[in-house]
């Protein structure tokens, strides 16, 4: 049934309400955005806009995430230096430390592998490619030494 | 006691970092070497995996408030690491004291800039679109090459660059940056890290602050004037300049004439 009334027709033009509802209850795209020159029509549809929305809701989750978990191993091994020195308290905070700066470290490099494939999911190729680009260069410069 | 002071430094770092989008090593490296007595070698991870700590902490609200352009922000990335190869290959052939010296120069030009000429009509921030692509690359394969070079990161040249050169509105250039330069500071952290001289101690006080910073110092971010974080920002430069200008002729003092 509600298929069925998903598309009514008045008079000669056919209205597909559900599309409408969509329209109108998406959200507006209201951000910093550099995309609308370069790729026409790109993010103009409500699927697309959603998925933009979804994507840089991902990375915020991401980045945040890494940074708490970090943030609370370093914390923890902080609050473990006010224990009794013994050689398991020197080992659990080395371990947590070592977790903690793993965390901070992968946390960047992971939101270029989000970004990258949430651009590439919205047909936004070119951005997906710079991304494989920065993460292709930054594997050799940390294998040659050098300092990106 | 020490404790306490540099997770405060860590603290001010965060809330500049943010704020800014420099990532808060201008400030920490000079603060643990003069205040803590912290070897430069120690220092400059230590205050690198700072600023991963700085970018990841105020992105994340820089991304969910849509402030940070993802896009612009991948294209400049890509150019910047290139440039830091190249730099990295080229280091070898330039003189690091006439590059920070030239450098200096222009950071102390560009800081004059922003504190004396009055500043452009901005574009708004939901509906700007970036100009000056050609100028906005080769911009950021300078700043990476500067980075491999004299060790300064990105966000002082990559800032103006994208607010100036660019047309971006000052607030989403500082927003970008932050998101940036926290996956060129991972690898150059890697790059120390693989040769053990990441320390672990020193590191623990200071991101336990920078985080805090960089949350409090994103949440003031939108609602402190483009002109208050301009006239900070040419501050900020003026150090860096200093910093830069004092290297320069640290290393040029042996062969001046007497």
């Amino acid at each position: 049934m509600t298929h069925a009334a998903s598309s009514v027709v008045t008079g000669a033009i056919p209205i597909n309400l559900e599309d409408s509802v969509r329209a109108k209850t998406a959200p507006p795209l209201n951000r910093a955005t550099s995309e609308v020159p370069v790729i026409p029509g790109v993010a103009d549809t409500p699927a697309r806009a959603r998925r933009a929305e979804a994507g840089e809701q991902w990375i915020s989750r991401l980045l945040r995430g890494g940074a708490l978990c970090s943030g609370a191993l370093f914390l923890a091994s902080l609050g473990l230096e006010f224990l009794p020195h013994s050689e398991t308290v020197h080992v659990a905070i080395d371990v947590l430390r070592k977790s903690a700066a793993s965390a901070l470290l992968v946390t960047p490099v992971v939101r270029l592998v989000v970004a990258g494939t949430s651009l590439g999911l919205r047909g936004e190729w070119k951005y997906a490619l710079y991304a494989a680009g920065v993460l292709g260069l930054l594997a050799v410069a940390v294998g040659a030494g050098l300092h990106a | 006691m020490t404790l306490l002071l540099l997770i405060s430094a860590g603290v001010l770092a965060g809330l500049t970092g943010a704020l800014l989008g420099v990532g808060g090593g201008v400030i920490l490296v000079p603060t643990l070497v003069l205040g803590f007595k912290v070897p430069l070698e120690d220092a400059v991870p230590a205050s690198l995996m700072c600023v991963v700590a700085s970018s990841c902490g105020a992105a994340a609200s820089y991304v969910e408030r849509r402030l940070s352009d993802i896009r612009l922000g991948l294209t400049l990335e890509l150019a910047t690491v290139m440039g830091a190869i190249v730099g990295g290959l080229v280091a070898g052939l330039l003189a690091p004291a006439w590059v920070a010296l030239v450098f200096g120069l222009f950071t102390l030009y560009v800081s004059a800039q922003m504190l004396l000429a009055s500043p452009r009509p901005e574009q708004c921030p939901e509906t700007y679109v970036p100009t000056n692509y050609p100028l906005g690359i080769s911009g950021s394969f300078v700043a990476g090459s500067l980075s491999a070079l004299l060790g300064v990161g990105g966000g002082p040249l990559k800032v103006p660059l994208m607010s100036y050169g660019m047309g971006v509105p000052f607030k989403v250039a500082s927003a970008t940056s932050n998101l940036m330069i926290g996956v060129t500071g991972a690898a150059s952290v890697a790059a120390y890290a693989w040769r053990g001289h990441v320390k672990l101690d020193l590191v623990a006080p200071l991101v336990v602050g920078v985080l805090a910073g960089a949350s409090v110092g994103s949440r003031l971010m939108p609602r402190v004037p483009t002109s208050v974080l301009r006239r900070l920002f040419a501050l900020v430069l003026l150090v860096v300049a200093a910093q830069m200008l004092w290297k320069g002729g640290e290393g040029l003092w042996p062969i001046l004439p007497k």
